[in-house]
């Protein structure tokens, strides 16, 4: 918080006015702090050319102080005062501590004091009382454009790479001295490459045709997508010097042909990254559908659990919540966390996830399930009535509306790999996928659970026969599979909505691909969630059209199983029955 | 026992008139139809509305009613069904005899009640924003025309310095018809095609009839398009123009924040976000997108500050059914459904009639106007409302900061035509 650093700096100022006395109080700025208050003072209540012209000389201090102001201008915080008196307008900001009125000391920004009236006694406002000094978005991208100067020298390594951009973009020969100047200086290997992007960005419209000519070529190099427009634009004016726009036109072809690779290894991720989420969410139904052979209507509303779950952890985080189901109001309470044991929890949510879901299915398995081994099309009723209530059921504890779930700030922002974006998001729900699908097959397959498991599936009868207790291993599995359902409510919450119907929307592409991958077939469903993605990733990205690329799949799903209607991998067995 | 149940129902029925009956011998009454869902997925949006037209018809009530007769609602719930509504309609007006009916939120429930509206000469005030193209002589449109939400949200970015403009919007007709008009609209103000991100479909004569990127309702995958929004807003000056409808808008948000677009490079303006929808957003990831409607709960006027304070009382001691008092937020559609019950009042009151042919004879002479939350709205000739237009920016609270306002907005429900005809004349 930027703020509450400078008002700590305030603070402290202020203790030094208490000891010195309030006369002592403007010596206790430094003179050029005062006089860059000052100066963003006059910027502040000037308007048009004056005004840009001073933003820039702002912009040339360096300073951080002025950061911060521009920082709280942009974002509305500082507020504009009439003195009754004097009848000058004084700008202020408020501070963050307000009374028991909602109200809060103003603090002056000429001198970093409070603001007093005329007898000495301080003012205090709630924000309705005053004026914002406002901004508009032409303003605000003045302000950016100072911002990015100032960021030029930015610790950060990002802010840098983002500045240097920006001011290539602005098509502003001014800068490119200031680029050159930064690019001696810059050890970074990606700031740097955006300087020399940026540099052969402002050389575009310098009137030297070979500097132009090397600028294309150094563009085309570098592969940038943002100055394609400015590269056709000058490819088709019909007043460029021939040599550049042709010069011009190879580049453009060089980044389309960039594009196109960016396209594809973008939509190779995106598959994968969609297949994932297929693969976690229908993991769950492998187990309860695939394996069990309950038609499972209620799996949608696991995944609701689970993302229910998680809403309730990161409000418990938070400032706490009250719910009031059936008229019963009771609170949770809060811990306040802030920081990064805030942003940790959704690592508690996943476990959590887990086990209330897992949970649910247990009780859901106890209370009907059981009943309906023999009978699985009416496991197909039964689970339905169980969604509608289920879904109900949400409605009354959290209201009809979608609740919000703040994603933590790690799972937020991505990386870029030659222009190729990763979202932290979807990479971790590839890692997410891999590791339970990875948990899954080591508790099938190594462990005596999963030995009476698989027994079981196979033939109940024989298992029972064979001393193993079908009841508890059938209870297990389905708690099993409800709960691999609330992981995928978990991370759900993370990209989408959290509301009653968030089952639904799931519900069919689960069914979809655990029937395709071959039901009673694990490593089927891990096939059939990649392709499905990848299907339907490639088809958007060949058809620019999302709902023509739902149509095929879907058509491509009718007629394949139509020719193979076991799935993938159709389970073989010499059962009569099958 | 069927008979014995059937012998209650009707007992229990006569008793129920009775007792309203008996509760209101004494107060002339007219009936007021109102008409949304209250179950189904357009609840969620329908029952403010509901409310609000309850509130209006208490607050009249409490007055002195509409000429001394005192409104009396006539709920009936649409069910989120389209063609259930035609025939919720047809009771309302046939059997109830309703003086006016105020309701319907989705374009196709307002097309599907049209044809029973304009059999039975009825009477429909429509509250939300829509696309245009369409006038029925039984229809007041309170809701704002595309010419008082998009253009002026366009126009406001133009005025920004923005030059790519790309569309995204949910697969159906609203969306399909404000993406062609403001594609149109963007041509004639010298925005080059290739400025205009989403696509083009184009019919055999090589006429655009689509333009922008659709998604189909819940549509959850967005990585794709915000990829492609992110190369298209690579060069800067970009914006986006969202008209996603429903719960696609979170996922699509949430890829958009992870992808890096910040309002500051390319802001997103949303024309279904209003602030009851946003009560069901992560707010604090959409600080500083836009959003344009003809009334904000933030207006800092005495009028909206009156109405807030007396919404609230009115909520605190209503005793309807199923009306939710917590966490409630004001928006548009809400307000635009208030004022048309008071545009209609004052109609009714200078026609001295509740005849529809009178009082529509009223409302169409023009200079019915209400001093509404949003400021003053007149009832145009063509059945649309005169009233100001609001930009806002979206606040971590779920509330709108006002940047700009366009005073007194003309509705102008046809606007495709004229943009052809100025889009030839440009050619030529």
């Amino acid at each position: 918080m930027k703020h509450s650093r400078l008002l700590k700096s305030v603070a402290l100022v202020l203790l030094g006015v208490l000891f010195a006395g309030h006369a002592l109080a403007a010596p206790s700025i430094a003179p050029e702090e005062s006089a860059l208050r000052q100066k963003f003072i006059r910027t502040l209540l000037s308007t048009g050319a004056q005004q840009q012209a001073l933003l820039g000389e702002l912009a040339d201090s360096g300073s951080k102080l002025v950061r911060d102001l521009l920082t709280s201008w942009t974002r509305g915080e500082i507020y504009l005062y009439q003195d009754p008196v004097t009848s000058t307008t004084v700008p202020l900001l408020l501070e963050d501590q307000q009374d028991a009125n909602g109200k809060a000391r103003g603090i002056r920004i000429d001198n970093g004091l409070y603001l007093t009236d005329a007898s000495g006694k301080e003012l205090r406002f709630t924000s309705d009382d005053l004026n914002t000094a406002d901004t508009d978005m032409r303003l605000r991208s003045t302000i950016q454009q100072a911002f990015d100067m100032l960021s030029l020298a930015d610790p950060d390594v990002d802010a840098r790479q983002n500045a240097v951009i920006k001011l290539g973009y602005s098509q502003k020969l001014q800068y490119l001295p200031i680029l050159q100047a930064r690019l001696t200086k810059e050890t970074n290997a990606g700031v740097k490459r955006a300087l020399y992007e940026g540099i052969a960005l402002l050389q575009l419209s310098t009137s030297d045709s070979s500097v132009r000519i090397g600028a294309t070529q150094k563009l085309a190099n570098l592969g940038s997508i943002g100055s394609l427009d400015t590269l056709r634009q000058l490819a088709a004016n019909k007043t460029t010097d021939p040599a550049v726009a042709r010069a011009a036109t190879n580049a453009v072809e060089a980044i389309e042909r960039h594009i196109t690779w960016v396209n594809f290894f973008g939509t190779l991720f995106h598959s994968l990254s969609l297949g994932s989420i297929l693969l976690v969410v229908a993991l769950g139904l492998a187990i309860t559908f695939g394996l069990m052979g309950i038609i499972n209507m209620a799996h949608g509303e696991m995944i609701a659990v689970g993302a229910y779950t998680t809403y309730l952890v990161e409000n418990i985080f938070g400032d706490g919540i009250t719910l009031s189901p059936f008229g019963y109001s009771f609170t949770l309470p809060g811990l306040h966390a802030s920081g990064w044991f805030y942003q940790s929890y959704f690592i508690f949510a996943i476990p959590l996830s887990f086990l209330t879901a897992a949970l649910t299915g247990l009780a859901l398995e106890r209370s009907v399930i059981r009943f309906l081994y023999r009978r699985p099309l009416e496991s197909l009723l039964a689970t339905w009535g169980v969604s509608l209530i289920l879904q109900q059921l949400f409605r009354r504890i959290f209201g009809a509306n979608n609740v919000q779930v703040n994603s933590p700030t790690w799972l937020l922002g991505h990386f870029a790999v030659n222009d190729i974006l990763f979202g932290y998001n979807r990479i971790f729900v590839i890692v997410f996928a891999v590791v339970i699908v990875f948990g899954t097959w080591l508790l099938l397959t190594k462990t005596p659970l999963g030995l009476f498991i698989r027994a079981v599936m196979q033939n109940r009868d024989m298992a029972a026969c064979m001393g193993v207790r079908t009841n508890r291993v059938n209870m297990l599995t389905f708690a099993f599979g409800s709960g691999l359902a609330g992981l995928a409510g978990a991370f759900l919450s993370q990209i989408g909505n959290v509301g009653p119907s968030l089952g639904q929307s799931y519900i069919v592409d689960s069914f979809m691909t655990v029937v395709v991958g071959g039901v009673g077939n694990l490593a089927g469903t891990v096939y059939s969630a990649l392709g499905i993605g990848t299907a339907d990733e490639t088809l958007q990205q060949l058809l620019g059209s999302p709902v023509m690329g739902k149509i095929i799949v879907l058509c491509a799903i009718i007629l394949f199983l139509q020719w193979k209607p076991g799935g993938l991998f159709a389970a073989r067995s010499r059962n009569l029955d099958n | 026992m069927r008979k014995t149940l059937s012998c209650l129902f009707t007992v229990g029925a006569f008793m129920a008139v009775a007792v309203t009956s008996s509760l209101r011998a004494d107060d002339k009454v007219v009936k007021v139809g109102i008409l949304h869902s209250l179950s189904g997925t357009m609840a969620i949006s329908e029952t403010s509305l509901r409310d609000v037209l309850l509130f209006a018809f208490d607050e009249i009530n409490a007055s002195g009613g509409v000429m001394g007769y005192k409104i009396e609602p006539d709920i009936v719930d649409g069910a989120s069904n389209w063609p259930l509504f035609a025939e919720k309609a047809k009771q309302l007006l046939e059997e109830d005899k309703c003086a006016v009916v105020f309701g319907c939120w989705t374009s196709v429930s307002r097309k599907s009640v049209l044809p029973v509206f304009e059999k039975d000469n009825g009477m429909l005030f429509y509250p939300v924003q829509y696309e245009g193209e369409e006038l029925s002589k039984n229809i007041f449109y309170t809701a704002e025309a595309v010419n008082q939400q998009a253009t002026p949200a366009v126009d406001y970015l133009l005025d920004q310095g923005k030059k790519k403009f790309y569309l995204i919007g949910t697969d159906y007709v609203y969306p399909q018809t404000t993406n062609l008009i403001l594609y149109k609209y963007l041509l004639l103000h010298g925005v080059p095609v290739e400025n205009i991100g989403g696509g083009l479909r184009k019919d055999d004569s090589g006429k655009v009839i689509s333009a922008g990127k659709y998604v189909p309702f819940g549509h959850t995958d967005f990585q794709q398009i915000v990829a492609e929004i992110k190369q298209f807003a690579a060069s800067g000056d970009a914006c986006v123009i969202n008209t996603i409808n429903g719960d696609s808008n979170v996922p699509f948000f949430k890829e958009v924040v992870a992808a890096g677009l910040t309002p500051s490079d390319c802001p997103v303006v949303s024309f279904s976000l209003a602030e009851d929808e946003l009560r069901s957003m992560p707010t604090k990831d959409l600080v500083g997108e836009l959003g344009c409607w003809t009334y904000f709960q933030s207006i800092k006027t005495p009028g909206n500050k009156a109405f807030l304070e007396r919404w609230k009382s009115w909520l605190a001691t209503e005793s309807y059914p199923g009306v939710v008092k917590e966490k409630r937020a004001v928006d548009s559609p809400m307000v635009l459904s208030y004022d048309g019950v008071y545009l209609w009042k004052a109609a009714v009151e200078k026609a001295g009639s509740f005849d529809v042919d009178k009082v529509r004879a009223v409302l169409e002479a023009g200079g019915i106007s209400f001093a509404g939350p949003g400021g003053t709205v007149t009832m145009q000739a063509n059945h649309h409302v005169t009233k100001n237009v609001y930009i806002g920016e979206t606040k971590a609270d779920g509330q709108f900061k006002i940047i700009k306002t366009f005073d007194q907005v003309y509705g102008e429900p046809f606007l495709l035509k004229g943009l052809d005809d100025k889009l030839a004349a440009m050619s030529k």
